[in-house]
């Protein structure tokens, strides 16, 4: 079987190439306008290139030299080097070329802004477009994709397109047809002496073919070799405690130098490329000046033969840059397929539609209900199997069974953080794929088995940002699940500020933080998923005292290893390798001696002899 | 006293009173320093690219001076065309080598500062973690390295060479003709003006444009890691709004950055422009009244043709140099900081340990002075081979106490000892492999589940070891169910396992060691009853000879240990066995009885029939 878990960053083939700028389309689409300013713009600025070897031409052959005739090739270009105010011509060439200069350089300026304004509006679209994906993607997806790789998703990828859209495309079409115009006027001015200085050209076309072909590949290895070292770094900086306990620092060294290794390797070619088609073009040109002079010396005046060097170089500058730009081109690219593959991802959860969510079924509300609900994350690897049960209106139930039973998969369906893949779940006697996610999530409060604390203050991570629930309603919450002692001994009580996943804060002070936050946002429906395993006995029967009045009418649904801490509640499901293997009320599991009445007896065998070693009195009976 | 353990980035460049910026340039010539061999190459050759680039437009000058005289052999001209063909090729080669050079040499440096960026993070303490955000930390391996990389590639390029070609062209302009040379170089100066101008603006909105990019790094690093809380509270929208935040605040950082850096090219690319003027004005006037001739006049133009581009490149460079000086000062203060825990200066050579832990009058806190105190006076004898157990409410120091043993956090020196020597005395390394911890967090790698079991391993682990492991775990069962067995791959942090499942793993990497100290944070939290009295069964194998620490929010979990200490709010409050503890009626028997007591209610006759009429709903 092949492996699921796509980790690493293939190589992707050319599929994107011919869409990609379809795909960026709706992104630039609002920009159109200043898009085709800035390519327009590209008109003024060639005629603004062209002026300064005209004005010279002018000079050596019109002006400087004495013996020259002063009478110019068209009226247009005699009235404008006529100068005024009776100066002399020299001095109102000078002139003239400085100003030309001036206006090119503020033309230049402004073609820039321009370009940057328009890309980085379209960019921060685009990574608003990536977020907001993202944010819609089941839970799923974050199974298979690493967190560092959206993270460069939403910053460099969206970066390098718009590297791509300033340094790519534009200087393209711009390059392009600067080279087509000085090509016009080359042949314009002079047609044979044109065709000499194109004789490179052939030569140099060869070479950026071959550059592009071999600098794709190169760039293609860079990319997913960076990719992984990211990843790495991520990674073991995000499990650095692990590293250092089990010392693998110089292992890790050695991986890490490996891929680091092969990533400079990778870059090696592509920056022997680049330097070869920079120093080829620079040849080119060199090589060309000579064959202009020799061939245009005795064909044409002095002035067009420094015209023709000029053009000529500015005709070849172009293609110096091209290796630039492709390479920058390239990495674009590779970032908008990235970029655009993700965007593509099919939405597997997702609301039906956008009208209103349905309200629940009048004297069902509250309820929950599975209807031979099958499961499984990865193909036909069943987790639940034709699962069903039924929970009443504020009925408390517990599901208990061994680790890896499937109990927190239940309650990742219920949230609709997963799809069924068969049967149904109803809620409020709805089926939960008509509800608007957000309307579902509203109705049921989960305490998460994984804790996970954002950055913020204390009352931030409770509230999680719902500015209608007020500082009295936070603390309340946080009384009920006995974290109000421990924050009011912070320093700076609800405003301590959380660090990244909640690090300066201990264990079970996390599963508090994260209980509270149930609490506080209420709902018909309350899940726990081992929402006190960290938690001490003394805390944890306080909590359930004070949980006990907080869910009078209302549903809950638990999940424990501890079986003291479910027992009376109304119904027990007891789930054995994803099916439901009994269910029932505590007294009533332990009558049918079955599963549930070993787990207990062991457990409680454990807790029990905890005690009768104690010189208490009040010692339990013995274990039947 | 309390010793502080704050692991803010002490640079040592505050204490040379250094600038920063010097200190990060200064970090960054070592490296330039160590591939010297490219640097020195280049150098040469750039001086002979030099030459030929000066050689040029005097060879063109003769050229055309040859070709519009009448009275020049036809071999002379040939000879003429041949040089400047020959010196052109010759020009190019250079050209080739000097980039390649210098590029790879750019790759090199990054790819050892990478190195070192990786090597360094794995020194650093806990402590360091507390402070610098993962987004953070990414940001500068990835995107300040970049920038730095682009600094010494094509800036540095640009920086050395562009000087060099000025001055060559400068010497030949002066040979040919000083007045009209002086004409032109009159304006470079203005260059520096120029840069002064803009350096500081474009340093410091670098700056600000790499933190904007770390803060939308941050932010999409956070909701991703806790997209099932983001989910599950339906936070989506107001994450859509923090984000928005931070997108339009990079959006304006960009573009402030923008200005600055392409105004600088603009206005650079004129100073040639003023050098033309000068040989228009003056070279003009020269033809004129006949005192230079045409080919002096293209040899001119030539050189600012020439001396353009570098220009105008320069302007450019003068941007990337301050961005990657910002981002290297970034870097640097990444490098700077010390790891507060490391080998001491006087340490002992202990080669391995027996597992006799002491604590002598610990206190400790987790911030400065005015922080909680997380850690108060605790003093304690674990003689080696015997098991502690550790218990007490929330947060009252139980995980704090286990890590100062494998010296995650810094204590004061003779507070902690093992085997009777301060554990600040002990060489890091030996310590740790002599000391096996299952932290409370469960964190796997992304690897496969057996590479996970052999974490701690060395790269020879055999199957049989992580099968013993993972059998020890009770993991062998979970094992055969998964996917692909032992390969399954776990996902980042294990996301794709049960809880239960998670914790058994890093439970399970830890029993393939072989340590002298095990320490267990509460490792069965997430496991049911059934697999926990197996694995129960299974420890009290692997305890033996050994010094063990359990720490569990459970008082069953310890009973068993040789002595039991009960921490509160920082405090050991209790200390003893279980059985004398128990008689004490103090915490630890409040603990255990709240336990006893819940089970006992549901054991009356009485209450067992109230809770009856079951239902039934499964079909
Ligand atoms: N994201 C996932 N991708 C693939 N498999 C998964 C994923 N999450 C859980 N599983 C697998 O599904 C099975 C059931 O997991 P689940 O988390 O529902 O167990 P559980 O009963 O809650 O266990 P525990 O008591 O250990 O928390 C396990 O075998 C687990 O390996
Ligand atoms: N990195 C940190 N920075 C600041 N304070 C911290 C940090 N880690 C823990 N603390 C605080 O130190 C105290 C002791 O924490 P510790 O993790 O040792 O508790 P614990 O006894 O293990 O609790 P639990 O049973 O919840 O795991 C707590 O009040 C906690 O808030
Ligand atoms: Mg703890």
């Amino acid at each position: 079987m092949s492996d699921p878990i796509a980790y690493e960053e293939e190589a992707l083939g050319k599929a994107y190439d011919s869409r990609l700028l379809a795909l960026l389309w709706p992104f630039v689409s609002p920009y159109r306008w200043q898009v085709l300013l800035t390519l327009l713009m590209v008109v003024p600025m060639f005629l603004i290139e062209v002026a300064p070897a005209w004005i010279i031409k002018s000079g050596l052959d019109y002006v400087y030299v004495p013996d020259s005739s002063t009478a110019t090739e068209s009226p247009l270009a005699a009235w404008i080097l006529d100068p005024p105010f009776g100066w002399s011509t020299i001095l109102w060439l000078a002139l003239l070329y400085l100003a030309v200069a001036l206006l090119s350089m503020l033309l230049q300026f402004a073609h820039m802004v321009l370009m940057a304004v328009t890309g980085q509006s379209a960019m921060r679209d685009l990574r608003k477009a990536v977020f907001d994906k993202i944010q819609s993607l089941h839970l799923g997806f974050f199974d298979q994709y690493p967190v560092g790789r959206l993270v460069t998703r939403t910053s460099n990828d969206v970066e390098n397109v718009a590297e791509m859209f300033t340094a790519g495309v534009v200087a393209l079409i711009t390059d392009v047809f600067k080279m087509i115009g000085f090509a016009v006027v080359l042949f314009w001015v002079n047609p044979k002496l044109a065709l000499a200085t194109f004789a490179v050209v052939p030569f140099l076309a060869v070479a950026s073919v071959i550059f592009r072909l071999r600098v794709r590949e190169a760039f293609r290895a860079v990319r997913v070799r960076i990719a992984r070292i990211n990843a790495y770094i991520q990674e073991n900086v995000t499990g650095m405690k692990v590293v250092q306990l089990f010392t693998r620092e110089a292992r890790n060294m050695r991986e890490f130098d490996r891929m680091n290794a092969d990533h400079r390797d990778a870059w090696n070619s592509s920056i022997r490329f680049e330097a070869l088609l920079f120093a080829a073009v620079d040849t080119a040109a060199g090589v060309t000046t000579a064959i202009i002079i020799w061939y245009g010396t005795g064909l044409v005046e002095a002035g067009v033969l420094y015209q023709f060097i000029d053009y000529m170089r500015r005709f070849f500058r172009p293609m110096q840059d091209l290796s630039a730009k492709y390479s920058v081109m390239q990495s674009s690219m590779a970032s908008s397929e990235r970029i655009f593959q993700l965007l593509e991802t099919p939405v597997e959860v997702m609301d039906v539609s956008s009208e209103a969510s349905p309200v629940p079924v009048p004297g069902l509300e509250g309820t929950v209900r599975f209807e031979n609900v099958w499961f499984a994350y990865q193909g036909e690897d069943w987790v639940l199997r034709d699962l069903s049960f039924e929970v009443g209106a504020g009925e408390r139930v517990a599901f208990v069974g061994a680790t890896g039973a499937g109990k927190t998969t239940i309650i990742n369906l219920l949230s609709r953080l997963y799809e069924v893949k068969r049967g149904r779940i109803l809620v409020g006697g709805v089926d939960i794929r008509l509800m608007s996610q957000e309307d579902l999530r509203r109705r049921v409060a989960t305490v998460l088995q994984d804790v996970f604390l954002f950055n913020g203050s204390v009352a931030d991570n409770i509230s999680l940002g719902r500015k209608d629930l007020s500082r009295s309603e936070i603390e309340q919450a946080a009384q009920i699940v006995e974290a109000h002692p421990f924050i009011a001994r912070l320093p700076e009580g609800y405003e301590t500020e959380v660090r990244e996943r909640g690090t300066n804060f201990s264990a079970g002070q996390r599963q508090l933080l994260s209980f509270a936050r149930a609490v506080a946002h209420g709902g018909e429906i309350l899940v726990l998923d081992e929402a006190t395993s960290s938690i001490d006995r003394e805390t944890e029967a306080l909590i359930q005292r004070g949980i006990h009045t907080l869910m009078e009418g209302k549903t809950a649904l638990a999940i424990a290893h501890r079986l003291s801490t479910v027992q009376d509640v109304d119904r027990i499901y007891v789930l054995d390798q994803g099916r439901l293997a009994e269910s029932g009320s505590h007294d009533h599991l332990m009558s049918l001696g079955g599963k549930y009445a070993g787990l207990f007896d062991l457990q409680r065998h454990q807790e029990v002899s905890t005690e009768s070693d104690s010189a208490l009195d009040w010692s339990a009976s013995p274990v039947s | 006293m309390v010793r502080s353990m704050s692991a803010a980035p002490v640079t040592s460049a505050a204490e040379m009173g250094e600038s920063p910026v010097r200190h990060a340039l200064r970090r960054l010539s070592v490296y330039l320093r160590r591939n010297g061999v490219y640097y020195t190459g280049w150098t040469i050759l750039t001086l002979f690219y030099v030459a030929a680039f000066v050689a040029v437009p005097i060879l063109v000058g003769w050229a055309i001076e040859g070709a519009l005289s009448k009275d020049v052999s036809q071999s002379e001209m040939t000879f003429r065309f041949s040089t400047l063909l020959g010196v052109s090729l010759v020009r190019g080669v250079l050209r080739f080598f000097s980039r390649y050079l210098v590029f790879t040499a750019a790759r090199e440096v990054e790819y050892e500062m990478r190195n070192d960026l990786f090597g360094h993070l794995q020194r650093l303490p806990q402590s360091f973690y507390f402070n610098w955000r993962t987004g953070d930390l990414m940001s500068r391996c990835v995107n300040d390295l970049n920038a730095v990389r682009l600094m010494l590639g094509p800036g540095l390029l640009s920086v050395v060479q562009t000087p060099v070609l000025f001055l060559g062209v400068l010497v030949a302009m002066f040979v040919l003709d000083p007045l009209l040379a002086l004409l032109v170089i009159i304006p470079y100066p203005l260059f520096i003006l120029i840069a002064r101008a803009f350096g500081t603006s474009l340093h410091m909105r670098s700056l600000e444009q790499q933190v904007g990019l770390a803060n939308l790094s941050n932010q999409v690093q956070e909701v991703v890691s806790g997209i099932s809380v983001v989910k599950a509270y339906a936070m989506e929208s107001e994450q859509a709004r923090r984000f928005k935040d931070v997108n339009e605040d990079l959006y304006r950082r960009v573009l402030r950055l923008v200005v600055v850096n392409g105004a600088m090219p603009a206005i650079t690319g004129l100073l040639p422009a003023v050098g033309m003027f000068a040989v228009l004005l003056v070279g003009g006037s020269r033809i004129h009244d006949g005192h230079m001739d045409v080919a002096e006049f293209f040899t001119f133009a030539m050189y600012i043709w020439e001396l353009t581009f570098p220009t105008f490149i320069m302007g450019w460079v003068v941007a990337l140099v301050q961005r990657g000086s910002a981002a290297m000062q970034r870097i640097d203060e990444v490098l700077s900081v010390e790891p507060s825990i490391r080998d001491h200066d006087e340490v002992e050579a202990v080669e391995s340990l027996r597992g006799e832990v002491e604590f002598r009058n610990l206190h400790f806190r987790y911030g400065d002075e005015s922080s909680a105190v997380a850690l108060e006076d605790v003093s304690l004898h674990v003689p080696a081979g015997s098991t502690l157990g550790v218990v007490g409410p929330v947060g009252s120091g139980k995980t704090t106490l286990a890590s100062v043993i494998p010296r995650l956090y810094e204590v004061e020196d003779g507070q902690v000892f093992l085997d009777g020597v301060d554990v600040n005395r002990l060489p890091l390394g030996m310590l740790r492999s002599n000391i096996a911890m299952v932290p409370q967090d469960s964190f796997l790698f992304s690897l496969s589940l057996a590479e996970n079991v052999a974490y701690g391993l060395g790269e020879d682990a055999t199957d049989e070891e992580v099968a013993q492991a993972a059998q020890r775990a009770q993991l062998t069962k979970d094992i055969h169910e998964l996917p692909h067995g032992f390969a399954t791959l776990v996902g980042e942090r294990g996301v794709m396992l049960s809880g239960g499942q998670r914790q058994r793993t890093a439970l399970a990497r830890a029993l393939a060691l072989r340590p002298s100290i095990l320490i267990l944070d509460d490792t069965l939290s997430a496991v049911d009853a059934a697999t926990e009295s197996a694995i129960q069964a299974e420890l009290s194998e692997v305890f033996k000879g050994r010094t063990v620490v359990v720490v569990a929010s459970r008082v069953s979990t310890v009973r068993d240990c040789d002595q039991i200490i009960v921490m509160d709010q920082g405090r050991l409050v209790e200390h003893g066995t279980h059985a004398s503890l128990m008689a004490g009626q103090g915490l630890y028997a409040r603990l255990a009885s709240e336990q006893a007591r819940s089970d006992r209610a549901n054991d009356h006759p009485e209450t067992t029939e109230a809770t009856s009429p079951t239902q039934e709903s499964t079909s």
